[in-house]
């Protein structure tokens, strides 16, 4: 699965998560400019993203991010292993 | 009440407690609720759409999943992040109601779990089911 894959499907993930079909994520994408991305919502992503992908986070990564773009390079570098 | 903390939980355990519903709790729910809907306060009316009975509320019967939650599983230290409930058959004044809670999932990171939940009738029969997302506070 390339980069450009696993974009997509996380944005599949994000629309199922925020319950909105249309949502379209970016680069630059986070918690300030998604309205409902609130603590719960957080937790309830990174988990759908960990089953779909069978990779973990640890805290340290996870706060360590700043937009979907991060998060998406960090996953592409888990899979890689 | 349990005292359970997230290092004390693991997938599979589970709590479970009784209930009988009354006419007083019935009342109590309409007090609180507002719903005054016949099916739940009238009882020919209900009869004649082909029920044995009024019908709880399903609000009512769901309310038990926060005693689940905050007395059984995990108790005292738990903080209902969210719920997601399927009622599959009506419930009637009288009937006693087993609830139950199962842990499937639990995440140390955020302090997270999630409890796979039921409540049957005295006959057996499935009346919910329930998703729940349970954070744990620092205790």
């Amino acid at each position: 699965m390339n980069r450009d894959e696993i974009f997509k499907e996380t944005q599949e993930i994000f629309r199922d998560i925020f319950d909105d079909d249309e949502l379209e994520i970016e680069e630059t994408t986070s918690s300030e400019t998604v309205e409902d991305w609130d603590s719960l919502n957080h937790i309830n992503l990174v988990v759908a993203i960990e089953k779909e992908f069978e990779i973990k986070f640890s805290l340290d990564e996870l706060a360590s991010l700043k937009n979907v773009g991060a998060m998406v390079d960090l996953m592409v570098q888990k899979m890689d292993f | 009440m349990q005292e359970y903390r997230i290092s004390e939980l693991e997938v599979g355990h589970s709590e479970s407690f009784a209930s009988v519903i009354t006419a007083e709790m019935m009342e109590q729910f309409l007090a609180i609720s507002g719903d005054v809907n016949p099916l739940h306060l009238n009882e020919p009316y209900a009869k004649a759409q082909g029920l044995k009975g009024r019908v709880v509320y399903g609000m009512l019967t769901a309310s038990f999943y926060s005693t689940l939650v905050g007395v059984h599983l995990p108790g005292k230290f738990s903080l209902l992040h969210s719920i997601e409930i399927q009622f599959s058959k009506p419930v009637f004044v009288g009937d006693a109601l087993i609830i139950n809670g199962k842990v499937s999932e639990v995440d140390e990171r955020f302090r997270h779990i999630v409890v796979k939940a039921g409540i049957k009738n005295q006959n057996g029969e499935s009346i919910s089911r329930a998703k729940i997302k349970i954070g744990l506070l620092h205790e």
